[in-house]
């Protein structure tokens, strides 16, 4: 919060080169229970009755302090969780000019691997539906670079090719926890991004905070630094014209899985390959996909899963209307020595959304999702293992 | 001495001040030029100049011409201007963009915030300024600078007709997407009556990748 203030007041005094965007977005719910995992709860769906609510308030300032080097913000309010403003992104970005047709750029800070090609809109939100895929709901709550990332490019127009790419590496600490929501509470869908320092919630399962068995409080802070050891990740970005996309990350937090602070937060070891592709069929309509696999380990074999998730998106213009719908599918296997905790989930999840653009600044929009999720730790609350959630959301939007 | 000199010095003085009244009253020629393809098909939007063998006339008053930016790209993509021309470069988007040149014509860097505008660049070096923008890689434009007042863009059947008045003139064409070196068209051109004249070009161009033109209303976390 004091970097934001601070960064408030460096701004305040000169507003030459300074972009401010940001949006704000009210919603009517109706949503199914159970509970959501905000107030300890199994659900997989932000919201858990009917309702008003602010579903986003976020404000971007991007200000370039000279030619080529930039200073970008993103703040949120949220009125639900346990923080309610806070950065989820602060970086520094160089990027100099080159007469030279291989060129070089880095950026150090606090902020998401470009992953995703789902997240495109001013804070890493979706253009296209309120309730992002499982895996961008999941990097959006325990994943950020704390870091340097450094990127060797090759813009393919200025040589006449048809070809760009990009090859990304970054070095990075403070993201420990990753891996832990996902091995407890499994996917979800939603759009409810964790801001630094935030504790993000779940359901007090008696086998995690039983200190005869995993010993762990039912929240994890993920941005949390535990073993002191350095991170990596490369990615590849490959694009035909600006037609077809493709990125390829590897990750892998490099963590000591018995690293344990004196909060009872285990470092775990996270690693997973993600694959995203977008297509342009027409100007007017995309094709978007991302999958990854991983695995992530805690302790001594006290928690190991394998995680796979998919989703495959198709989203069309048509004037002042955007219409989305995706498919998402979701599987958390565990193989480790604790059975009575149990860690396995899978679900599947399907989303339709309409957003219509009333003015410049003004939006409106309607998401139906639907989405089914068995995860085996409900049975410690004596819940179904198995449970089909629906959530309809009726969302007004103001940006600037 | 000087009654030595003196006859020869009359003569040609005479002899200038003849060819130029005999100049100032010639009637201008038409120069029609038509640019082909390598197989013969016209081609549109080709700079094509007729530069003075005695030289440009000096500017009177400064040309001014306009590199815009819309939607994420250069506006016009290829802009031909007459040497010290001095070309605006607003933004009409709505986030910022840093253009640059390293051009041995031009080089130059601005940084163009939204709905802002730069000072106006002067184009004083005749030659190819190739545009690119820091912010957005897949932008590229080009200002190609001439020495002389009578230049145009062939039009959609390949043409364009210029009057000027008699004498010695070179001929030049240029595209971005031209492979040939440009002295390889440039013609040597003495007029003393209309002319037309076809230019075909002796390899295939470049591909034009226009789809890189192509406005993806989300920029890349931008």
């Amino acid at each position: 919060m004091k970097w934001l203030m601070l960064l408030l007041c460096a701004v305040s005094v000169s507003s030459l080169g300074t972009e401010f965007s940001g949006k704000v977005q009210a919603v009517w719910h109706q949503s199914d229970l159970p509970t959501t995992w905000l107030e300890s709860g199994t659900g997989v769906t932000r919201f858990d009755d009917n309702d008003v609510a602010l579903q986003q308030t976020v404000m971007r300032i991007k200000h370039t302090v000279v030619p080529s080097f930039d200073v970008q913000v993103d703040a949120s309010y949220y009125a639900d969780g346990d923080q309610h403003l806070g950065l989820t992104q602060l970086q520094l970005i160089y990027k100099p000019l080159l007469p030279s047709r291989i060129k070089w750029r880095a950026r150090v800070g606090f902020f998401y691997p470009e992953m995703s090609l789902e997240n495109v809109d001013t804070n890493w939100l979706s253009p296209y539906t309120y309730s992002q895929s499982a895996i961008n709901s999941w990097i959006g709550e325990e994943l950020r670079t704390a870091g340097a990332e450094f990127i060797l490019y090759r813009p393919g127009r200025a040589v006449r090719s048809p070809w760009s790419w990009e090859f990304r590496a970054a070095v990075f600490k403070g993201n420990d926890p990753l891996g832990s929501i996902i091995s407890w509470r499994g996917f979800a869908l939603h759009d409810r991004q964790s801001l630094h320092h935030e504790r993000l919630q779940f359901a007090p399962y008696p086998t995690v905070i039983d200190t005869n068995v995993i010993w762990h409080p039912d929240w994890v802070e993920p941005f949390t630094e535990i073993d002191g050891k350095w991170g990596v990740y490369v990615g590849l970005h490959l694009d035909y014209l600006r037609q077809t996309q493709l990125r390829y990350y590897y990750y892998d937090n490099l963590a000591d899985p018995n690293a344990v602070n004196d909060q009872r937060l285990y470092a775990w070891h996270t690693k997973f390959h993600s694959l995203a592709m977008q297509h342009n069929i027409t100007t007017k309509t995309r094709f978007i996909m991302q999958w990854m696999t991983g695995d992530t380990l805690m302790g001594e074999h006290f928690v190991y899963t394998q995680y796979d998730a998919f989703y495959a998106m198709l989203s069309h213009r048509q004037d002042r209307h955007r219409f989305s719908a995706r498919v998402d599918i979701f599987d958390v296997d565990e193989d480790d020595i604790f059975e009575n905790d149990q860690n396995n989930s899978h679900g599947h999840g399907i989303t339709v959304n309409w957003r219509y653009d009333v003015s410049d600044h003004w939006q409106v929009g309607v998401e139906y999702s639907r989405v089914h999720s068995d995860a085996a730790n409900r049975v410690q609350f004596n819940l179904p293992t198995a449970v089909t959630q629906q959530q309809t959301l009726l969302v007004s939007e103001y940006h600037w | 001495m000087l009654r030595y000199y003196a006859t020869p010095l009359i003569i040609l003085l005479a002899g200038l001040c003849v060819t130029a009244s005999v100049r100032a009253q010639s009637p201008p020629v038409t120069v029609s030029v038509t640019v082909l393809d390598n197989t013969g098909l016209p081609l549109p939007g080709f700079a094509v100049s007729l530069t003075p063998a005695e030289g440009a006339a000096p500017v009177t008053d400064t040309p001014h011409a306009v590199m815009d930016q819309i939607n994420r790209q250069f506006a016009p993509h290829f802009l031909i201007v007459r040497k010290d021309t001095q070309v605006r470069f607003p933004n009409s988007d709505s986030i910022k963009h840093q253009v640059y040149s390293f051009s041995a014509a031009k080089r130059f860097a601005l940084l163009l915030d939204k709905d802002s505008e730069a000072d106006p660049l002067t184009f004083d070096t005749p030659g190819v300024v190739e545009l690119g923008c820091n912010v957005h890689d897949w932008m590229l434009g080009y200002i190609y600078v001439v020495d002389t007042p009578y230049f145009s863009a062939s039009d959609d059947k390949g043409q364009s007709e210029f009057v000027v008045p008699p004498g010695s003139y070179t001929l030049s064409i240029y595209h971005p997407r031209m492979q040939e070196p440009q002295e390889i068209l440039r013609r040597e051109l003495t007029l003393t009556k209309n002319q037309t004249l076809r230019l075909p070009l002796t390899r295939a161009l470049l591909p034009d990748f226009s789809q890189y033109n192509a406005d993806d209303e989300f920029g890349q976390y931008e």
